[in-house]
């Protein structure tokens, strides 16, 4: 016991002496990394917006698809909605959110869609994910269960934070979930910074579950931000996209898109990003920063945030886009010209040769004035083969079809 | 105005925007001002924020301590303030304005913010005050009160 007051004493007294030393305190995450030559740089995260957008007030006739395509807003009124993850009977979609801390309910009802709230007032509960008729709902600090959610909207849901094991540190750790065709729960936990070295092991990493939290497996290391990922309609393996980091300047270092070809490879964060630049500020020094890194499959703009992937495997869309990944890029700010706000296709063969970028869905940046107006953020599918563009900015999902009306 | 109740004349649109839609959905944890945005739509939401930021900025106290102005102005130079907030700290988007607003609120809020006990609170404000003394905040809020 007298021990144990001393040592307390002693950290008391550390304390206090650290903060009469008066060192400057650390630049806040997103500044970390942040060169003298960048001072002066007034680049701040975007804002997002947090209040509604009515379906009538979308600037619809700014965006641009490539010819036979047509897009409308499918659902209006999900402030900050991001992924979205179907139910099982697919009449219901589940949309998560990251500041106004809600999870949205979509209800498809043909010609219209009506949206209720399902939980609010958590930390960025950004995954969602549905398997066995729950709802999986993951915000930094949280896991909660929706069992039969579909047959009772108003049940209450289980929590299941204890079983997943969430590390403290929340930067970068706001979820994108999904189940995959083993029927686990993959889960990213993130960097915990712009860059450094994490903290502790159980960071910049993929894990999957099962679904009830146990058998907790890590699946890749090396991860800075993977905010989307998808399982190949071919091969079955995991497809994620990664942010780089910020403050190296407008060129870079690029976003990417990776492959999955079997468990326990590492993706080089922090030390090697893009296709092998070492990082000037944790691998100062060190040689071979990108030996053993497994490089992307293609790197995907500066700062341009990658966000959802989905592999197309429709029958509405033409041929050519059979097992194509259409990949949202939300947008820059850590980046004097603004670059990405746009879905884009990347094409490439199974095992992730040849890769070619096009632009599919643009229209939402206007370069000249260098600014945008909306920011896409996840894509799903619909069983008619349609796609649906989640616009986290505006709050608003986008369907985009192909050819005549079907009705 | 009343001690402790922030002056919102002038803050940008965004910044009230985002402050009022978060009190309401009770993330802010601000039991009072939730009862009374309650039924608040955001149109109106919107309305006023625009309307408050068009409203003149409160004049800065009075009475400057120079000792205390001094420091204050050295802390938010090294804990670079104004990229975010701009260099006369009108801020700017979803960043609030900080010249001018009152003392007494302005070192509760920081103090809250390195605390974590500021729900809602944006994560990266609290990194930003991470390390800064009880004192050199309370310095920081006497020099931005009176910041012209």
């Amino acid at each position: 016991m007298i021990k144990f007051a001393f040592a307390t004493a002693t950290l008391a007294f550390s304390v206090s002496f650290a903060l009469a030393q008066d060192k400057p305190a650390p630049p806040p995450m997103w500044q970390q990394g942040r060169p003298a030559s960048l001072a002066d740089s007034k680049l701040a995260p975007n804002p997002g917006k947090m209040t509604e957008t009515q379906a009538s007030e979308v600037p619809l006739d700014k965006l641009k698809l490539p010819k036979g395509f047509k897009v409308e807003v499918w659902a209006a009124g999900l402030v900050g909605g991001r992924a979205m993850a179907f139910s099982d009977s697919g009449k219901k979609i589940y949309v998560g959110t990251r500041g106004i801390g809600r999870v949205y309910e979509v209800t498809d009802a043909g010609d219209k869609r009506t949206v209720r709230v399902v939980v609010d007032k958590l930390n960025q509960p950004s995954g969602v994910a549905f398997q066995g008729g729950s709802l999986y709902v993951m915000a930094i600090d949280k896991v909660l269960r929706y069992d039969g959610i579909e047959d009772k909207p108003s049940g209450a849901p289980v929590d299941m934070t204890k079983a997943f094991d969430l590390p403290p540190e929340q930067h970068h750790n706001w979820k994108y979930l999904a189940f995959g065709p083993d029927k686990k729960l993959y889960v990213p936990f993130g960097g915990p910074c712009n860059i450094c070295e994490p903290p502790t092991k159980e960071y910049a990493q993929l894990r999957r579950y099962n679904p009830d939290g146990t058998g907790k497996e890590v699946i890749a290391t090396g991860i800075r931000n993977t905010q989307g990922f998808d399982w190949h309609p071919k091969t079955g393996e995991i497809w994620f996209t990664d942010h780089g980091r910020d403050w190296l300047g407008d060129n870079g270092p690029e976003d990417e898109l990776n492959r999955i070809s079997k468990p326990g490879l590492f993706f080089g964060f922090p030390y090697c990003h893009a296709k092998g630049i070492p990082d000037p500020d944790v691998a100062k020094g060190k040689k071979d920063a990108c030996k053993d890194v497994t490089l992307p499959v293609t790197t995907m703009g500066p700062h341009a945030a990658v966000m959802g992937i989905k592999f197309y495997t429709g029958d509405m869309f033409p041929k050519e886009y059979q097992g194509v990944a259409f990949i949202a890029r939300k947008g820059s700010w850590n980046r004097t010209k603004k670059f990405g706000y746009d879905v884009v296709t990347v094409k490439a063969t199974a095992d992730g040769k040849n890769p070619k970028i096009t632009p599919f869905m643009t229209g939402f940046m206007d370069p000249k004035a260098n600014s945008f107006w909306g920011r896409p953020a996840y894509i799903s599918q619909l069983k008619d083969g349609s796609l649906l563009v989640s616009d986290e900015q505006l709050g608003v999902i986008y369907r985009i079809s192909y050819g005549a009306p079907k009705k | 105005m009343t001690a402790g109740i922030p002056s919102i004349a002038a803050q940008p649109k965004i910044f009230t925007e985002n402050y009022l839609v978060m009190t309401r959905e009770g993330i802010r944890g601000n039991d009072a001002m939730q009862g009374l945005l309650k039924s608040v739509p955001d149109r109106e939401i919107v309305a006023l924020a625009v309307y408050f930021s068009k409203l003149t900025a409160r004049k800065p106290d009075g009475a400057v301590d120079k000792t205390l102005f001094a420091r204050g102005k050295q802390v938010a130079a090294q804990n670079r303030c104004a990229t975010c907030h701009e260099r006369d700290f009108r801020g700017r988007e979803q960043m609030p304005r900080l010249a001018g607003q009152r003392e007494d609120f302005l070192a509760e809020a920081m103090l809250a913010y390195r605390q974590y006990r500021r729900p809602g609170g944006d994560t990266l404000m609290a990194a930003a005050l991470y390390g800064i003394s009880e004192p050199d905040l309370k310095a920081l809020a006497h020099y931005l009160s009176r910041v012209k």
